[in-house]
């Protein structure tokens, strides 16, 4: 079954057609790469499949359910069931790690006190975040807020993990231990998205590529096939010829 | 866009954000203790500032109404008139005004920021309501630490008034207490004190209306902060002789 499924999504800004006609699926277990010039519409779409952002018209299926015309309580079960990686981490610079990370656990979760402790332990150490718990973001690293970020959409078990370049502007330190767990992730079976410039990362953990380009989809293939088609469009836009 | 359509714009969108704070407070979860936080900090970072310029209002009234109306030989009015300007009027306002200036200033900074470096939306996508656990506690927190701060505003005020009867004006302070209680009744305190929610309302919408409408970066924030103190302090400004009419006119019809 697909877990996502994209159907003639349309959304405009204003004057500025975003998106003209863009369908994509992915099926459950699979993690796809989402590629595209910037401004091509990544963001916009992988916010989309949470509600972040309403197309103008199209379907946005989560698990066979159309959350396009959702209210935000509605999206609330599906937000659950679909985790978003922000760019910067995104984490609340009013609260420590440890509190970050406890906030979709006590949301979400009946989970006692020491329970919420040591799965937030378990994680952080997981991540070589090793007592940094009370730490507040702003003295972290770029690179430990997108590890912290991560771990904080992760740590509800979702099954869906939607990432919105998840290596940019990282060392190649900080992005091989991005790319260790989203590979970890798929190893358990999550279905995930990921949005990203960095080809070594897409093709170090993804199985399809969908290539975004004046607001369709402009090509589409398995790693495989890339490497077999080094002249194809996808292969194009890789090597920089034709964005 | 002409101006006169922009500002039906806000005045819609601000209503709207009324209406989902009206239609989520009744829900669960209320977040009880973020509402209790706000509470203290509102009231410990505002406190210091209301309670120097209240005071220092006090002081001057006193002595300008004293030193005027001892020529007429009114001195002894001068009790009655700068506690009750106080109570009915200045304490409440000026307490409005400078939490604007504190607290309003600070919430749409705070949220503006949490707009642009997309915590807000993080709330959302984790699951959770920015209204329930950002909006409404600041709200609340606002509605709730204004009249108290109006109450404390009150008194230093009306005991700046005291302090200069005696020690400028030569007015004895048990005489200046005993007038001052004579003169105030319990609805002129009310007054005042109901028009205290109301600013809090006028200060607390604005703020969080112009952080979440937050766009462009940090240069974005500075901007929603100095529209949300300017239309703050120009809603209580304009506010108050509405509510005091209100009131007058609720006071005269209660007592018949
Ligand atoms: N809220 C908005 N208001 C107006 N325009 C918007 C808004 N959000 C996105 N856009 C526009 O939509 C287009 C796509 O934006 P999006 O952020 O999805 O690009 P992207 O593919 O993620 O680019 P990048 O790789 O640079 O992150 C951009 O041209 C952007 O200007
Ligand atoms: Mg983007």
């Amino acid at each position: 079954m697909n877990v996502i499924d994209i159907k003639n999504f349309k959304k405009s800004f204003g004057k500025k057609e975003v998106h003209r006609n863009v369908s994509f699926s992915v099926q459950e277990g699979e993690c796809v790469g989402l590629i595209g010039g910037s401004g091509a519409g990544k963001s916009v779409l992988l916010r989309s499949l949470i509600g972040l952002e309403k197309p103008d018209s199209g379907e946005v299926f989560v698990e066979g359910e159309n959350v396009a015309p959702y209210t935000e309580d509605q999206l609330i079960e599906i937000r659950k069931k679909v985790a978003y990686v922000f760019q910067n981490g995104a984490l609340f610079d009013s609260m420590t790690v440890y509190e970050n990370l406890a906030y979709p656990l006590r949301e979400h979760t009946q989970l006692r006190e020491e329970q919420i402790s040591k799965r937030i332990h378990d994680l952080l150490d997981e991540f070589g975040l090793t007592a940094n718990d009370h730490v507040y973001p702003a003295d972290l690293s770029g690179g430990m807020q997108k590890r912290v970020g991560l771990a904080r959409s992760i740590i509800i078990n979702p099954k869906v993990v939607l990432y919105d370049e998840p290596t940019a502007g990282l060392d190649p330190f900080n992005t091989v231990k991005i790319q260790e767990m989203i590979l970890r992730l798929k190893r358990k079976g999550t279905t995930s998205i990921l949005v990203t410039h960095d080809m070594p990362t897409a093709f170090a953990v993804c199985d399809r590529i969908y290539l975004l380009k004046n607001g369709m989809v402009g090509a589409e293939g398995t790693i495989h096939d890339l490497k077999k088609d080094p002249e194809g469009l996808l292969s194009q836009f890789i090597s920089g010829q034709g964005v | 866009m002409t101006l006169a359509f922009k500002f039906f714009q806000i005045v819609g969108e601000m209503s709207q954000l009324v209406r989902q704070i009206w239609s989520e407070v009744r829900r669960k979860p209320l977040y009880l203790q973020l509402i209790v936080e706000q509470v203290l900090q509102i009231g410990i970072k505002s406190f210091p500032l209301i309670m120097i310029v209240v005071g220092c209002v006090g002081m001057v009234m006193a002595l300008q109404f004293g030193v005027s109306l001892e020529k007429f030989g009114g001195k002894m009015y001068v009790p009655k008139i700068v506690s009750l300007s106080i109570i009915r009027e200045l304490g409440p306002v000026l307490a409005g005004l400078m939490m604007a200036a504190r607290v309003g200033a600070g919430i749409t900074s705070e949220i503006g920021s949490m707009k642009v470096t997309e915590q807000i939306d993080a709330i959302r996508a984790l699951g959770t309501s920015p209204i329930k656990k950002i909006i409404i506690p600041r709200v609340v927190g606002s509605l709730i630490a204004l009249p108290i701060l109006s109450v404390m505003a009150n008194t230093v005020g009306v005991y700046g008034g005291l302090f200069i009867g005696y020690a400028d004006l030569g007015l004895d302070p048990q005489f200046y207490f005993q007038k001052m209680i004579s003169t105030i009744t319990v609805s002129d305190y009310l007054s005042g004190l109901g028009k205290s929610f109301f600013f809090a309302f006028f200060i607390s919408v604005p703020a969080c209306y112009y952080g979440l409408k937050v766009t462009g970066g940090t240069r974005g924030v500075g901007k929603a902060t100095t529209r949300s103190v300017v239309t703050a302090c120009i809603l209580i400004i304009m506010s108050d002789y509405f509510l005091t009419k209100l009131f007058l006119t609720l006071e005269h019809w209660i007592s018949g």
